[in-house]
């Protein structure tokens, strides 16, 4: 019998079925990977598994006895230990606060004080191991998102977790973060821990797992040792049908009418004579580590952040101000990194993020008297281009979507516009296979139909596949231009990893 | 009293005051109950808190449950104007308990203490007894706001009895006080270090007694009748300060607002009207003058006395 | 449809089909109006009199003027902030505006126009300081709740203040006829205040739901960060809400003061419960992105329904008090229920 043992594990909200006879196991000491699509059943499962829902069939066990969590306190304290996406650390507590925010220890039971040297010194020791060298007494606030990783991880070693979930955990990391991550996740093994890795990056999941069991709808598809699966037979499974090709083919239609000019944008502490031109029908990569300043200067392209110097021009003519209104005027769209935060309106109806941005340009200019049923028509064709499968845009609210589903809503929201330049910043991030092929059909069109977008990504692949063109930035200036002809991907990244100067201006 | 106690044939009165923050209020109330009470008649209560939007509303739905009559004390004397009107077009009798309304064409009708008539007799009283002593005297008054008209009538009142007497009573000092405790603080201070032989003193309000109390006491005036220091103390109101001092014989004469006449009256206006009968707007209680001759068979009728029999048992 | 698109909605959210009673009956926009014959039918047996004539028109009269101040609170509520001032700007409003029509030996006593200039200093005054808190709001970047608390402090003092230099007594009264009749005046049982309050509700709903300013509100509300980057121009339109909300609250006055036939600095000091508590109970969230014209009507109605009875049963202010104060509360409470239960 396995340690972990799943079986059968049938789940329905309010009359849908969500999960049919889910199953997997995982030995001490295995890490198993944990693919499948968004909607594919993994968060439930993971979800019963920790304790959050109670399946409606099937029994799971641990170590030959019978595990059923009524909350994710049972959860804890049979050893499971849940690593999410979003982290669950308090930033303005500092590590050791956070790591015994569930039950501070006392120095006799009945005192109603904090025994801070045994928090410290069992801190000091849970770092130690996770290899974090912050005094204990950290803000959580000043460290970088890795470092907020390992704090959680941390958090699951104090609890003398036997197994731990981590749920896309690289997303927000940096290369190096990733690396330490996964040397921690190797020691993790050698201790007996039990791991299970859910991932979008099949690469990553390649080069850890040992295991790799494969969802969609709601059904355990495959499963099996790594060994017998290819990134490309995870892909054919996860989705159904095999995709030869992640990047659609385009036709590269680069014409010399120069769209977007920018030139020695500089801002002391982001960036520094940034210069380039995207033409009409090309597609500029901008590729980098995080930091390295791709996302100030779409901001300060847009509007969003001040510049001390420099110029950006849109077919020839100068921006109007350093304000969005001014960009978007000029006729540059952007789409940002945050989309829950920035880009949408999580409670609000996924029409009235559609109308959002395009409210004056379908009303009467003195009054602002609003056409209403042009901009319905509008709504509902930019939905069918993006292929945004709502039953009713009018009432599904944007933050029931899926990560996919809510990027196509601020892409349509912005396509509306009509748009001659888009910034794209991170467009597939949170995005599942199946929606990423989409996202890039789109992408394609639009660039065929006359459009100069910058996209800026962490997945080289990406930039590779859809580019016409890479620019790599470190420190917030551009070391490197690229042609398609010469796209290498070390290359790139060794040009994004360049130090160059140490300060910027 | 809760709309679900009404029973049938008893008239319902409504009881609308603006606050029961006072010993003053308190004592209205407790005397609208009790003359209610001997009536067999019913109260319905409401408090306003001093909002007459409110207490505009208040009004409207005591005519919306068919009261007889309703006995009002406003805050405003302008803002009840339009309460009035509506009981006007909805013929429920309104009676203003001790402050009028402002003048308007609404009729209602205002039981209002005589101030300058009670005045007068509680310092003709004083006067007498000055006269009895064979002494000539040195006298002030401390005067409440000239903006309020209940203090021009006492002032005036207080007049009319010690002018006839100017051959033995000297009114050194007119302090005004704006109704505010320190002002007459210190003004009865200074009157007094400019005049140290004052010993008639009249106060509008029966609030100031114990401030008076303590500017006399490190003077050495604070004394009783009977010991030759006292001084000639007179006052307006009649609350259970007023008794106490009474009682101790600091005070020799208070004016008292006869509350209990003022709602036996209030009630009996109002059956009047529902009669069909229009009497005058306004309603004079002429109150009385306790003095310390008459205190103990006079207590009974002094609204002071029954807040003081409260509070000490 | 390949099998690469995704479906909605996403496993979680639920067809309404198959919610329980209880739930369909809190996500529904009308569940204050079946709140309302629910407790108007209670009533019955304990306070007949609820049923009559003079009661409906008791509680219409006393509806219309705490609609237009509450719409004026709505649109404020939807950009996700709070205006605590509105009282103050009621007395305000109203002293300033009964003075200009009754300044003695100036030259407006009598005149024809003293009424209309009285009816345009009550709107400036609102819009002065509705344009103040804005200012506040919009660039200075200061928490509405702060910035209107200051406000009301300081403008019911100032109105107090002005009172005495204007009059003997603690109110401003001998308002014109042709003032007071708006706020009193009826033609066939059917009050004057009846159209203003009409008005000043179609302008509200049309605004809100017809114009980009309105929808842009909305936006601002939802998420005040995602409405920048989308080109909404933020800081106008929060200092334009709280104008609005000023003008609303001087609007009010102009009713409430010809109500009472008197210019009084401490008219509407307790409505402030009110206020909030009306639009919070029709529906409107106090975290901002939503909110009805019809919403806050009907919230009214059920607050003044409530407040009249409990006036006709005879209990003393502060049990009114207490009892308002609980079902704002459960409000509140539902309002919270709410959201979580249409996101899932």
């Amino acid at each position: 019998m396995a340690y972990l043992q799943v079986e059968n594990i049938s789940k329905s909200f309010f009359g849908v079925p969500v999960l049919h006879g889910v199953g997997f196991t995982l030995e001490r000491g295995e890490i198993l990977g944990l693919i499948g699509e968004n909607g594919s059943g993994k968060s439930t499962s993971m979800n019963i598994l920790g304790g959050v829902h109670q399946p409606d069939a099937g029994q799971m066990t641990i170590a030959g006895e019978t595990y059923a969590p009524a909350s994710s306190r049972d959860a804890l304290e049979r050893g499971i230990s849940f690593i999410h996406q979003e982290l669950n650390l308090f930033p303005n507590l500092s590590i050791e606060e956070n790591l015994f925010i569930r039950g501070f220890p006392r120095p006799r039971p009945w005192l109603p004080v904090i025994d801070r040297k045994r928090i410290r010194r069992r801190t000091e020791q849970l770092l130690d191991m996770i290899e974090l060298k912050v005094p204990p007494s950290t803000l959580v606030s000043r460290l970088s998102q890795g470092e907020r990783q390992l704090v959680e991880i941390a958090k699951a070693l104090s609890t003398d977790a036997k197994i731990i979930i981590f749920d896309e955990p690289t997303t927000s990391l940096t290369r190096r973060e990733i690396d330490r991550l996964f040397n921690i996740i190797a020691r993790l093994k050698a201790q007996g821990i039990g791991i299970i890795y859910i991932s979008h990056i099949l690469g990553d999941v390649e080069r850890l797992a040992d295991r790799v069991a494969v969802l969609r709808d709601g059904m355990l598809i495959g499963a099996g040792p790594i060994g017998e699966f290819s990134v490309d037979r995870m892909i054919s499974m996860m989705v159904g049908r095999s995709i030869s090709q992640l990047f659609p083919e385009r036709s590269r239609a680069r014409t010399s009418e120069v769209v977007l000019e920018v030139m020695g944008l500089t801002q002391p502490g982001m960036i520094r004579d940034v210069s380039f031109t995207i033409s009409r029908g090309e597609v500029l990569g901008l590729s980098g580590l995080l930091g390295a300043g791709r996302s100030e200067t779409a901001r300060i392209i847009f509007g969003l952040a001040p510049y001390r110097s420099g110029s950006v021009k849109v077919l020839g003519k100068p921006l109007q101000a350093n304000h969005p209104r001014a960009a978007m005027e000029a006729g540059i769209a952007f789409l940002t990194e945050d989309r829950r935060g920035e880009g949408l309106m999580m409670n609000a109806p996924i029409y009235d993020n559609l109308a959002l941005p395009n409210l004056d340009t379908h009303a009467r200019p003195q009054t602002g008297w609003i056409d209403r049923t042009t901009l319905a028509l509008r709504a509902e064709e930019l939905s069918r281009r993006v292929r945004l499968n709502a039953a009713d845009i009018a009432s599904v609210l944007a933050r029931n979507l899926s990560g996919g589903n809510q990027q196509k809503v601020v892409l349509a929201k912005w396509l509306m516009r009509r748009p001659d330049v888009f910034i794209l910043d991170e467009p597939t991030r949170g995005v599942d296979v199946g929606a990423k092929a989409e996202i890039y059909k789109i992408i394609n069109t639009l660039v065929e139909d006359g459009c100069a977008v910058l996209m800026i990504s962490s997945e080289t692949e990406e930039l590779i596949g859809m580019c016409d063109r890479i620019l790599a930035m470190s420190n917030g200036e551009v070391r490197a231009t690229f042609e398609r002809e010469d796209f290498d991907q070390e290359r790139i990244l060794e040009a994004a990893m360049q130090n160059g100067r140490r300060e910027v201006a | 009293m809760p709309i679900w106690v009404r029973a049938e044939g008893t008239k319902t009165i409504a009881v609308l005051f603006d606050g029961l923050t006072s010993e003053f209020l308190v004592a209205g109330m407790d005397a609208m109950q009790a003359d209610l009470d001997s009536r067999g008649f019913k109260m319905l209560q409401a408090i306003s808190n001093r909002d007459d939007n409110v207490q505009f509303e208040q009004v409207k739905s005591m005519i919306a449950n068919k009261v007889d009559g309703i006995v009002i004390f406003h805050t405003d004397s302008n803002a009840v104007i339009p309460a009035i009107r509506a009981a006007n077009e909805a013929n429920v009798p309104m009676v203003h308990f001790n402050r009028p309304p402002a003048e308007s064409d609404a009729y209602s009708v205002a039981v209002v203490a005589d101030n300058r008539g009670i005045t007068k007799t509680t310092v003709q009283y004083m006067v007498d007894k000055a006269r009895a002593s064979g002494r000539k005297y040195k006298a002030a008054i401390l005067i409440g706001d000239l903006g309020d008209v209940n203090a021009i009538g006492r002032r005036d009142g207080f007049f009319d009895a010690v002018d006839p007497a100017s051959d033995i009573i000297e009114v050194v000092a007119r302090i005004p006080t704006e109704w505010n405790a320190d002002k007459a603080f210190s003004g009865l201070t200074n009157a007094l270090q400019a005049n140290p032989d004052i010993d008639f003193l009249f106060a509008s309000s029966d609030f100031m007694i114990p401030l008076i109390e303590q500017v006399l006491t490190p003077l050495d005036k604070w004394h009783p009748a009977g010991d030759p220091k006292h001084v000639m103390f007179g006052s307006f109101d009649g609350d259970s300060g007023a008794y106490a001092a009474l009682e101790s014989k600091h005070l020799d004469a208070d004016g008292v607002q006869d509350l209990f006449f003022e709602a036996k009256a209030s009630v009996d206006l109002i059956l009047e009207m529902a009669n069909g009968e229009k009497p005058a707007k306004i309603f004079p209680d002429p109150g009385f003058a306790i003095t310390q001759d008459n205190l103990m068979t006079e207590r009974d009728r002094m609204w002071g006395y029954s807040q003081w029999k409260k509070k000490n048992g | 449809m390949t099998n690469l698109t995704e479906k909605l909605p996403s496993a979680g959210a639920v067809p309404s089909v198959q919610r329980p009673l209880w739930q369909r009956l809190l996500l529904s926009e009308y569940l204050v109006v079946l709140l309302c014959i629910v407790y108007f039918v209670a009533m019955l047996p304990i306070v007949p009199q609820i049923a009559s004539l003079q009661t409906f028109q008791n509680i219409l009269s006393d509806m219309l003027q705490l609609i237009v101040v509450a719409l004026g609170q709505t649109v404020i509520l939807i950009i996700a902030g709070v205006d605590l001032s509105m009282t103050a700007i009621i007395a305000m409003a109203s002293v300033v505006g009964a003075s200009v029509m009754t300044g003695t030996g100036g030259p407006l006593v009598g005149s024809p126009l003293a009424t209309p200039a009285g009816i345009l200093a009550m709107l400036g005054v609102g819009a002065a300081i509705g344009w103040f808190n804005g200012l506040c709001v919009a660039r200075l970047r200061m928490p509405p709740f702060m910035v209107t608390l200051a406000t009301t402090m300081f403008f019911s003092g100032v109105a107090i203040w002005y009172v005495t230099l204007k009059s003997t007594t603690t109110s401003i009264a001998n308002l014109p006829r042709s003032f007071v009749v708006i706020g009193q005046g009826k033609i066939y049982g059917i009050p004057h205040s009846l159209w203003v309050a009409i008005a000043v509700g179609v302008a509200i709903h049309l605004i809100l739901t017809r114009t980009v300013f309105g929808r842009q509100l909305f936006a601002i509300g939802n998420n005040r960060v995602t409405s920048e980057v989308s080109g909404v121009p933020v800081a106008r339109r929060v200092h334009m809400a709280f104008v609005i909300s000023g003008l609303c609250a001087a609007i009010g006055s102009i009713l409430y003061t010809g109500r009472l036939e008197t210019g009084s600095p401490i008219i509407g000091a307790n409505i402030l419960l009110d206020i909030i508590g009306a639009a919070v109970i029709g529906g409107t969230s106090l975290a901002g992105g939503k909110g009805k014209v019809i919403w806050t009507v009907m919230g009214v109605l059920f607050l003044v329904l409530l407040d009249q009875s409990l006036k006709l049963m005879g209990l003393t202010l502060f049990m009114v008090f207490a009892i308002k104060g609980a079902v704002i509360l459960a409000a509140a409470i539902a309002d919270a229920a709410r959201t979580r239960l249409s996101g899932r």
